[in-house]
This record gives C-alpha cells, sequence and structure tokens, in this order.
C-alpha cells in the first residue's frame, strides 16, 4: 500500500491497523526522497538514525502521539548530531551538540526527523533560491520555485514525500510556500513555540509552526510543538488547548474581517476570482463578512524592512569563525578572520540585509529608522486590537499570484519583498496565521490566508478545517486528484 | 547613500564587498532606504515603541545551576582550539 500523499491521520491508521510495519513506512519514505531527488528539498537525510527508531517501534510499542510519523525538520533548528546548515556555507560543517525545544517535543511524540529541508540562507527569500545548497523545485512545474524561506519543507509535503515538516515565519516563510505549493501551513501565536535551538533571525518576529497536507494534521503537530520553555524568555507560560478539540465544531456566525485597505484589484482576476469563490462558501458554511479598516497596513512591508534587518545585523554578529561553523583559510590577524569568514560564508542577500541592518541602527539613523518603524509597529498592532473588537478572523489571499519561475523577479529585491505583503502583518502584529489551498491558478496552487486574534490557534484551525472537509483543494497533487 | 557610507557600514558589519559588486549593492541599499522612507509621512509623535508583540519583561527564575559543564563538546566544534581554549590569531604581540 502506498503512503506516499497520506496524512498523519491516514497514516496513523494504517500504523495502527498494522496494515504497515513503522520500518515499511520509513523504508518507503526514503525511496519516495530518492525518488524526487530532482527537487533538491533535503540538505542532510538522517536514514540510518530513522530506521533504527522504526525498528524500535516495530519491537516495543510507540507512546507518543504521532508514534513512527516521518517529519521533515527545516535546516533551522539544531538537532542533535545531525548537521544543521540554515542553508548556509557559514554552517556547511556544523553538527549542533543539542537539538530545539521543538525538534525534541516532537521527537518525544514519536515523530521520526527523516532528514533536514532546503530553505532560503538564514531564511532570508521568498523563493528558495538564495540557499547555498542550490534551488529547490515546486513539485507543481519543473522551474517554479516553492516559495520561501521553508520551501524545502513545503514541497516535500506537496510531493507527498512526507505527511508533515516544521517550518518557521518571519514575515511568512510558512504561509507562503504553504501557498504557493498547495498544502496546509500555519504561523502561530509570537512565543506559543519556543525559540531555543532555532537558529535566529529576527527575533522579535521568528516563530515555528507545523506545514501539512491538512489542517487537522496541522492541529495534530501544534498539539506536540507546543510546550513553555524556560529556556526562552519570549515563551508563552499559558494553557496549552487541544488544538483538534474544536475542529469539527461547525462556523455558524463566525465573523470574518475583509481588510477594507488591501487592494485586490492589483491581483490576477483568476485569484480574486478564487478568493471570491472562498468566501461564498464560507458564507454557505455560516459565516458572516465584515469590512474592516487596517489604516497602517500599507506600512507593514516598509516597516518589516527596518526591523527585520536590524535584528539580522545584530543576531548574525554571532558568525565570526571562532567559536563554530565556518572559518576562512590563513587570516593574517584576527580583524582579518572576521571579514573574510563573514565575506565568505554569507551570501548576498544576507550581506545585503545586515548591511541594512547596521545603516538603521547606526548613531544617527537609529531614531529615523530603527526607532520609527517600531513605532509604526504599534499602530499597526493597534489597528489589529481594533479591528479583533468586531470580527473573530481576519481573510486575504495568503500571496499576490501562484507560483513564478525562478529568476523571474529578477535582482530587484524591492520585488521580492513584496511577494510577502499579505503575510507581513501577522509577525508584526504576533498574530497567529495559517494558509489553506483555495484553488487552482493555470494548474498551480493559491492558498488563502487566515488570521487569528492572539492565541486563538484554535479558531484559525476550525475555520479550515470547516472549509477543507466541504472542498478537495487540498487533496489535489501534483500527479492528479487524490482518491 | 554613497560608496563612502557603503564602506563604512561594511566595516561595521565586517564584511568586505569585492570592486565588481559595489555598485550594485550600493544601488540596491538605496533603492531599499528610499523605499523604507514612507514610514517619515506616518505621525508618529507620542507613539511607544513597540519591540516585541509579548511586551512582557523577562520571566524570573531562581538562579540554579542547570547545565552541565560540556566543555570539550564546545570546543571540539570549533575550527581552532586546544583543551582550553578557541584559537585566534594573535592579537597583542
Amino acid at each position: 500500500m502506498s503512503v506516499q500523499y497520506k496524512s498523519i491521520k491516514e497514516l496513523k491508521n494504517m500504523l495502527n491497523n498494522r496494515d504497515i510495519s513503522h520500518t515499511e513506512l520509513i523504508q518507503e519514505t526514503f525511496l519516495n526522497i530518492k525518488n524526487n531527488s530532482k527537487l533538491n528539498a533535503f540538505i542532510t537525510l538522517n536514514e540510518e538514525e530513522s530506521l533504527k527508531k522504526a525498528n524500535n517501534l516495530d519491537n516495543i510499542a510507540g507512546s507518543g502521539s504521532l508514534a513512527g510519523i516521518p517529519i521533515a525538520q527545516k535546516d533551522l533548528f539544531c538537532t542533535k548530531d545531525l548537521k544543521t546548515t540554515c542553508g548556509s556555507n557559514m554552517l556547511s560543517n556544523f553538527i549542533p551538540p543539542y537539538s530545539a525545544t521543538v525538534i525534541k517535543n516532537l521527537e518525544n511524540a514519536g515523530c521520526i526527523s527523516v532528514g533536514k529541508t532546503n530553505m532560503d540562507e538564514f531564511a532570508m527569500g521568498s523563493s528558495n533560491e538564495t540557499s547555498f545548497y542550490g534551488n529547490v523545485q515546486n513539485p507543481w512545474g519543473e522551474n517554479l520555485v516553492p516559495g520561501g524561506s521553508s520551501g524545502g519543507s513545503a514541497a516535500a509535503v506537496a510531493a507527498g514525500i512526507v505527511p508533515a515538516a516544521s517550518g518557521t515565519d518571519t514575515g511568512g516563510s510558512i504561509r507562503q510556500p504553504a501557498s504557493l505549493c498547495g498544502i496546509s501551513g500555519l504561523k502561530p501565536t509570537y512565543g506559543r513555540i519556543s525559540r531555543w535551538g532555532m537558529i535566529a533571525f529576527a527575533s522579535s518576529l521568528d516563530q515555528a509552526g507545523p506545514m501539512a497536507r491538512t489542517a487537522e494534521d496541522c492541529a495534530l503537530l501544534l498539539n506536540e510543538m507546543c510546550s513553555h520553555d524556560e529556556k526562552d524568555t519570549t515563551s508563552i507560560d499559558e494553557a496549552i488547548p487541544d488544538f483538534t478539540e474544536n475542529l469539527n465544531s461547525s462556523i455558524q456566525g463566525l465573523k470574518i474581517g475583509l481588510v477594507k485597505e488591501f487592494d485586490l484589484s492589483k491581483l490576477d482576476n483568476d485569484v480574486v476570482q478564487i478568493f471570491e469563490e472562498s468566501k461564498k462558501h464560507y458564507e454557505s458554511l455560516g459565516a458572516e463578512f465584515i469590512e474592516i479598516s487596517l489604516p497602517n497596513i500599507s506600512l507593514s512591508v516598509p516597516t518589516y524592512y527596518v526591523v527585520a534587518p536590524a535584528e539580522c545585523s545584530s543576531n548574525l554578529s554571532r558568525f565570526d569563525g571562532v567559536k563554530f561553523g565556518k572559518r576562512c583559510d590563513n587570516p593574517k590577524d584576527l580583524e582579518e578572520l572576521y571579514i573574510k569568514t563573514r565575506s565568505e560564508g554569507f551570501g548576498d542577500e544576507v550581506k545585503r540585509r545586515i548591511l541594512i541592518g547596521s545603516y538603521v541602527l547606526s548613531a544617527g539613523f537609529y531614531d529615523a529608522y530603527y526607532k520609527k518603524a517600531q513605532q509604526v509597529r504599534r499602530l499597526i498592532k493597534n489597528d489589529f486590537d481594533s479591528a479583533f473588537k468586531n470580527v473573530d478572523i481576519i481573510m486575504s489571499p495568503t500571496t499576490r499570484g501562484a507560483a513564478f519561475e525562478a529568476g523571474s523577479k529578477g535582482d530587484d529585491p524591492i520585488q521580492m519583498y513584496l511577494e510577502d505583503l499579505f503575510t507581513i502583518p501577522a509577525n508584526l502584529a504576533g498574530l497567529p496565521a495559517m494558509s489553506i489551498p483555495n484553488g487552482m491558478v493555470d494548474n498551480k496552487p493559491i492558498g488563502l490566508q487566515l488570521i487569528g486574534n492572539f492565541l486563538d490557534e484554535s479558531r484559525l484551525l476550525q475555520a479550515a478545517h470547516n472549509f477543507q472537509i466541504s472542498t478537495d483543494w487540498h487533496l489535489k497533487t501534483p500527479s492528479g486528484s487524490k482518491s | 547613500m554613497d560608496k563612502k557610507t557603503v564602506s563604512t557600514i561594511a566595516y561595521l558589519s565586517r564584511l568586505s564587498l569585492y570592486g565588481e559588486n559595489e555598485d550594485k549593492i550600493t544601488k540596491d541599499l538605496e533603492n531599499i532606504i528610499k523605499f523604507v522612507d514612507q514610514l517619515d509621512q506616518v505621525d508618529t509623535e507620542n507613539i511607544e515603541p513597540l519591540a516585541s508583540p509579548l511586551e512582557k519583561t523577562a520571566k524570573t527564575r531562581t538562579d540554579n545551576i542547570t547545565a552541565k559543564n560540556r566543555k570539550e563538546v564546545f570546543l571540539e566544534r570549533s575550527p581552532k582550539s586546544n583543551d582550553d581554549y578557541f584559537l585566534v590569531p594573535r592579537v597583542v604581540e
């Protein structure tokens, strides 16, 4: 029985019914990884260890809720004794001595980490084209990008290789690739999942989350990924609900906000048409739509491109060639060691963001840029606070269009930055948001974004699940509709 | 943004920009700064900056030693080290 394209829920049933053994599941997963090697979705595989774990589960019943489920981990999470590159030459030889809390949580639940997925270098990119390890191919088309930065994770799930992957989202890095690859992805509330052991890009925006075929699977993963962690001072110490509990409850009376300031007229007709159809579908499920105003939302992208580079330039100063990672050959003194190591180790986009960060943080510009951006960030958050007094969730397209061709955004970085127009606001405000497949443009999937109120992931997942049990967009695969 | 500013911030970032890239990088940075300059139009007087969406002060805990000394594990990941230290080129002659 093939395991390709199976959801977590389906695989759990197959394992429970002994339709398949743990070892067979992992063996077939690695076969699928190898048959799809042209996607370049993985940087490092963990085959021997995975088979060992599967064999153990076959001999001693596992107790975790996700026992034996194969998962692909974004190569941004530290994994003990397994190479972790963050998509960069700088960490091409880095083998962490510990695992990130979220990796530990997933593995304690029984997940088997089959490999580390390709990504934009240090998560800086929206097309996976900035990876030192080469582009990832979108399973939906040879020259199409999978989105980014969690492009390898999205491609691995979309190709049906694994039912689950971890991702991280600083400005849309889970939701945008989920949209472009036709899968479901959730960025939880900032602080919901521990950041300990995640290689930091922009600490006040970074958040890990699940990527899977369905909202229901995202809920199963989220249940295990969340925990309060003393090692992360921004980890939220609030009760963690069972995110699967309300999935099947009706959304009759759900109030959905539509953002007046999102100008959809600039999008492709097809995207607008698909969005309108999704609205109608939600209406048929009993939801009502309310127009809301987020007056400062148009400033999200420029705000982000001050805050994120500033935090990045500070976070990435740790890569100095002294304690771990790459070091240049034969430096003549300490300063040359720093400069040569960093210049050789980082790619162009990472350098560009470090430079912008150093500029906006430098004496004389700090108030004009960094402080100003933080003030606008508060205005954006205040806008959301007011809007959520009248609505339960906010809905928009996830992306401006479907997957684009590699190289097609030219060499103007701002064109690529605008790719995250709809996703960035939720990161600035720290709100949970997810993307679910809601249509196809020229045989390429696109996604619908749902933004929730603080800590209200349950409602997002409920709204997404209600959509998915009454539509079949999430069942489409690059090799045809799933039976 | 001129080349001198770019070379100053490159030095602050401990990055060297090679000749062929310098014009392109200067132009890109100029465009990005121009793009973020639209923030200037917003009236933010008396608006408190928002540094993190949580706005909570870091939680404190009792200062117990929880980590084991794993000096060897960390030193062996260094590009160059001896039994006790990370090694770098000589700083003081």
